[in-house]
């Protein structure tokens, strides 16, 4: 190979390092220091980069990921919600000729599975009758969902999205690792790879004339469209997820946003005379497409798994009658039993009258007596795995192979596939092929694997000129798992060709079929959008009495404090900033050292941190409407609270307030200046003017409650209500507790003043009223209005001057039922609209 | 012999703590018709509402009805009525049968349009997980080459005689495996041993849910409400078709059994599921009446 005419590789300063595991075979490379030909443009704008410059697009990178808000959660792991996402700045580059043959096996796998799924679940289940397919295959499978058969599917499409994980053999073959074909995830992941690595290599993608993704994603909108079941002129898709707490929910969200669809939960769905609706807070709205990110067999608590949350009861039945459409069909899981791989090619042969053109990984099936001797014999070398499992198996003993096998484990492993053949298959174990990756400044070789993706409407097909790219963690390591936290490439098709124009162009001039008027908030949605508002003001409000505490202590041991401090630890006292035994007066450094706690400690009930989370948990719950700029403060507010309490407790502790105060404020004005007044809107503000209205109250009633000189109580009041200043300007005096309760209570034009929220609740109940026309709604607006009345018509001169003769029952009491009055109004918000009780099976 | 008729009220109330907003209600509790039986009439109603009520024939033929109830409700009454004529059963002399052997072989490796239905119930199902924990139970009575319907036979008694029917022992959760390791449950529990037992050994067994017919004490007149729902088991001999077998009563059913459904265990014909929204907890009062009526004019099919 030494002897060859290619010229000396250009590229050795970056390729130098780079070496592929021996007997693998090499994406890059056709042997030591010579690159394959369609590599070489690409290598060489690397070189003339440089090791610097790439570094330094490689953290662009991943800048541009964490801006975006990337994430994937890994099960079982501490730091595994939210895990930011691996993306290599290296691409993995494949030929327009070599893709033409995959497309075309792609499409060929996509229309046999159709084929099959229709005979076992529409059909005479011939394949069975004839012998094409073991029944134990299907009888054994627990993937095989009786419910599902007979359910009439439009076109008989069962897998619309396929997906498979390709490998590549070292003779340069490549073969299916396995199907996705019920709820085929990493398309939303290929597509944010491409919108990343396009801004970080501009140049590189064009002079390589890389096929462009965006077409894709078009006709799969268009084929879900014309999925709809027959007669709906504007179909209504959602797209289904299972929730924030699944691994790729940023992905739902993502293509929610991207193809135009409501993202919505099981409990969003009900199902009403075997139709189903959307519950908006404008009422029942029709569905007719589900695309689903859920499971088969959690789809429908009543036929199929009753302990399942996270489907809608009905669904089957509305399938049934032909109502709605479901996206992959429901059942098509079955498809991805390894089980099934042995006896494709048979399949192929008899339902196509073709050879299957994309081979599977060599798969023996024990359920057959010769495959089952076989496994048996070649333990070693197999990789066993669970004939029909869908879901992570428990692991089998000595598994994965190559980690060592004792005769102890070998001998128990026999034990159990002897003891039920059926529910095992041994699989050859993959030798993958390798292409390099950045890492720490140089070219490292990773083992890839490729997700590849087929789409299906009617007879039309649609083939992801890309796809998602995993790496391995190591050289060493070949295999590739993304819960394992592998990394990802984004996937350059080549053209042959010169490359369309950008999609941007062709979406102007034709608008998409079915364009229609976005669907109306989910009950679910307003639901959240309500509690972030909350959470957010009370989080405001903590850090700005955190914020007020601190700084009447200096000096760093907090012996030092200054200002009325026994007052200051009876009014953290009445608001319940410091445990209930802790009444009397707490020494300074202890009562600093709660106020600490409530900042940093995570276990904290209520503190800074625990709003936060609960922050980050609902903001992800509606991640779909927010703009990037929202959720970018978003992103920095978790950032920023995850600060560790510093040398200088004190000073790191102001600093980080300051800080979170900030964020918040940005939250906030975005909130006011980029958020339509939709009804999105309207329910998170209605939890903020509650919330705040509420900690006014708690404000006052806490200060009332302290037996203090009134400047003592209330110059912290007026601080923490973020109202000094307009007291200093108006009165030049200490402050005194008629113009304060005026300041704080009544004065309409001070935003932070209970009766500005109030008038604020009244005009939300208002517009909710004129254009809901839901029942009921009037009976809000004018209690909202009767207690605006009261609080106006309030005599606060008097109940200041009983307060001054240390008389403090009326303005409790009065303040007490304003108190009581909001709640009673956030109860009635929430039970009117949020009414989203999980149902449950008996 | 004739034909036995018997009328069939089963009435189930459900009341709830708290209103139930939306309901959606699986039904199992119309009688199929098969060779031992003819479901001549039946009515289903439900209160309140129903707005959605759509009958089925479900994946194993059982008549399924749908029914969604939109009205806020606390009460929800279920009333199944109907008339059933009942054939007597022919009862093969038990060494007429083959060899337990042959039929696992005939089920396995036979025509697939003759035995592949049967075929399905030989495969762990939702409640029968691991039908081989159960082989070495179910050896003693499957000794080489006897009779399949000895060998049933000898299983039932053993059944029967080893396990006490003990309604406290168990709930509707309760997993086969420990039902084996307990010795006791109602007679769905018996009938999930049995069925677990059989497959244990290859051959092909459902579970049947339905209702029996109990008789007054002598001289005192039949109370009424006391009939219960029941459950069985039904194997398949090539040649002879599925014979119902009673664990619970030790005795091959004939006159006094009416089948409702049958599937591989009683997760796929659960005769009453339903998802609610709202409702919290609920009391459940049953009331099941089966009525002889005598026997009827026609001739027995059977």
């Amino acid at each position: 190979m030494s002897d060859t005419q290619e010229p000396a590789d250009p590229h050795g300063g970056l390729l130098e390092h780079y070496a592929a595991a021996p007997g693998v075979f090499d994406e890059v490379e056709a042997g030591a220091s010579r690159p394959r030909p369609h590599w070489r443009p690409l290598l060489h704008s690397f070189e003339h980069l440089g090791r610097h410059e790439l570094s330094s697009r490689w953290e662009s990178g991943r800048r541009i990921l964490r801006e975006h808000g990337v994430t994937y959660n890994i099960y079982g792991d501490p730091q595994g919600r939210d895990r930011p996402w691996d993306l290599d700045v290296v691409p993995l580059l494949i030929t327009a000729g070599e893709w033409a043959q995959l497309e075309s096996g792609l499409i060929q796998r996509n229309r046999l599975f159709n084929l099959i799924l229709s005979d076992i679940y529409g059909g005479p289940q011939r394949l069975l009758r004839d012998g094409f397919l073991p029944p134990e295959l299907l009888y054994g499978n627990p993937a095989f969902l009786r419910a599902c058969r007979g359910i009439p599917v439009p076109s008989e499409v069962y897998v619309h999205l396929h997906a498979c994980d390709l490998g590549r053999s070292p003779d340069g073959q490549w073969w299916v690792l396995a199907d996705r074909t019920q709820t085929p995830g990493g398309t939303g992941y290929a597509w944010e790879n491409r919108t990343v690595i396009s801004r970080v290599l501009p140049e590189e993608i064009r002079n390589c004339k890389v096929q462009r993704l965006g077409g894709f994603f078009r006709q799969q909108r268009e084929m879900l469209l014309r999925l709809a079941p027959e007669g709906r002129e504007h179909p209504n898709v959602v797209l289904l997820t299972p929730g924030p707490h699944n691994e790729t929910y940023f992905e739902h969200a993502y293509l929610a946003r991207h193809l135009g669809f409501a993202l919505v939960e099981g409990a969003d769905l009900t199902i009403r005379d075997r139709r189903v609706f959307l519950r908006t807070i404008e009422g029942l709205q029709s569905v007719d497409v589900i695309l689903r990110r859920v499971d088969d067999a959690f789809c429908d608590p009543l036929e199929l798994r009753g302990d399942s949350f996270l489907g809608v009861s009905g669904l089957l039945e509305a399938c049934r009658a032909g109502n709605v459409t479901v996206a992959n069909a429901l059942g098509a899981g079955l498809m991805e039993s390894p089980a099934f791989l042995p006896f494709l090619p048979g399949l192929c042969r008899n339902l196509l009258a073709q050879e299957l053109r994309l081979a599977s990984l060599a798969t023996w099936w024990c359920g057959q007596p010769e495959e089952h001797h076989y496994v048996l014999q070649h333990l070693d070398e197999l990789i066993i795995k669970p004939a029909f499992a869908t879901s992570p198996a428990t692991p089998l003993p000595g598994h994965p192979p190559g980690c060592g096998q004792t005769d102890e484990e070998r001998a128990k492993l026999s034990q159990l596939i002897n003891a039920s053949p059926g529910q095992f298959v041994g699989q050859e174990r993959p030798k993958l092929s390798q292409a390099p990756a950045w890492a720490e400044g140089r070219f490292t070789a990773r083992s890839i694997v490729v997700r590849a993706y087929v789409a299906r409407g009617g007879e039309r097909f649609a083939v992801l000129p890309g796809g998602l790219t995993r790496v391995s963690q190591s050289p060493e390591d070949l295999l590739v798992s993304m819960q394992s936290g592998s990394g990802s490439k984004d996937t350059w098709i080549l053209s042959d060709g010169s490359v369309p124009p950008p999609e941007r162009a062709t979406e102007d001039r034709e608008p998409l079929l079915g364009d229609r008027a976005p669907a109306g908030v989910p009950s679910r949605a307003a639901d959240h959008l309500f509690w972030l508002g909350r959470y957010a003001e009370r989080l405001a409000q903590l850090l700005r009495v955190l914020r007020c505490i601190f700084g009447r202590v200096s000096g760093e041991n907090g012996v030092e404090t200054h200002g009325d401090w026994n007052e200051l630890a009876q009014l953290a006292a009445q608001w319940k900033l410091v445990p209930g035994a802790a009444k009397g007066t707490l020494p300074s450094s202890e009562l600093s050292e709660h106020m600490l706690r409530l900042l940093y400690h995570q276990e904290q009930m209520g503190g800074v941190r625990d709003l936060l989370s609960r922050i980050r948990l609902i903001a992800a719950a509606v991640r779909d409407r927010f703009s990037g700029d929202m959720w970018r403060i978003l992103g920095r507010l978790e950032m920023d609270g995850r600060a560790r309490l510093g040398r200088l407790p004190l000073t790191s502790a102001t600093a980080l307030i300051h800080k979170l105060v900030l964020d918040l404020a940005a939250f906030e004005g975005m909130e006011m200046e980029n958020m339509t007044r939709g009804f999105g809107w309207r329910f998170l503000d209605l939890g903020r003017r509650l919330e705040r209205g509420l900690a006014v109250l708690r404000l006052v009633t806490g200060a009332a409650a302290v037996r203090a000189r009134p400047a003592a109580v209330l110059e912290p009041v007026l601080e923490i209500a973020d109202s000094s200043m307009t007291y200093r300007r108006r009165y030049f005096a200490t402050p005194a507790w008629s113009a304060v309760l005026e300041l704080l209570l009544r004065d309409q034009t001070n935003p932070r003043s209970l009766l500005f929220q109030i008038e604020a609740l009244r005009e939300h109940a208002r517009i909710m009223a004129i254009e809901l026309k839901t029942s009921g709604l009037q009976a809000e607006h004018e209690f909202v209005t009767a207690l605006a009345q009261n609080v106006r018509s309030a005599e606060l001169t008097e109940l200041a001057a009983a307060v001054a003769e240390g008389k403090r029952q009326p303005l409790l009491d009065l303040l007490d039922t304003w108190n009581r009055s909001l709640l009673v109004l956030s109860d009635q918000v929430t039970s009117r609209y949020f009414n989203l009780t999980v149902p449950r099976v008996s | 012999m004739k034909r036995l008729l018997f009328e069939i009220s089963h009435t189930s109330t459900y009341e709830y703590l708290g209103e139930v907003s939306v309901s959606h209600h699986l039904l199992r509790l119309t009688p199929r018709d098969s060779t031992r039986q003819r479901c001549l009439e039946h009515h289903l109603s439900v209160q309140p509402g129903p707005e959605t009520m759509r009958i089925r024939s479900d994946y194993f033929g059982n008549l399924t009805h749908f029914v969604g109830v939109e009205t806020s409700h606390k009460t929800f009454v279920i009333t199944a009525q109907g008339r059933v004529a009942v054939n007597p059963v022919f009862i093969p002399d038990l060494l007429e049968t083959p060899s337990w052997e042959w039929v696992r072989a005939s089920c396995r490796d036979g025509h697939p349009e003759q035995t592949l239905e049967a075929l399905e119930f030989t495969y762990p199902s939702p409640l029968v997980p691991a039908p081989e924990q159960f082989a070495p139970y179910t050896q003693p009575s499957f000794v080489p080459r006897r009779p399949v319907l000895e060998a049933v036979a000898d299983l039932t008694r053993r059944i029967y005689e080893d396990f006490v029917f003990d309604p406290a022992a168990t709930t509707v959760t309760t997993p086969v495996e420990e039902v084996l390791h307990r010795r006791r449950g109602v007679c769905q529990d018996l009938a999930h041993l049995e069925v677990a037992c059989l497959r244990s050994h290859g051959l092909p067994a459902r579970y049947v849910s339905g209702y029996i017919e109990t008789e007054a004490s002598p001289g005192q007149p039949k109370l009424r409400g006391v009939d219960a729902s029941h459950a069985w088991v039904s194997f398949f001999c090539p040649g002879f078709g599925w014979l119902d077998v009673d664990p619970t009563n030790n005795c091959f059913p004939s006159m006094r059994h009416i089948t409702l459904a049958w599937g591989r265990d009683y997760a796929d014909i659960c005769p009453i599921r339903g998802v609610l929204v709202g409702g919290e907890t609920q009391t459940l009062r049953v009331a099941v009446d089966v009525t002889a009526l005598g026997p009827t004019q026609a001739e027995s099919i059977g």
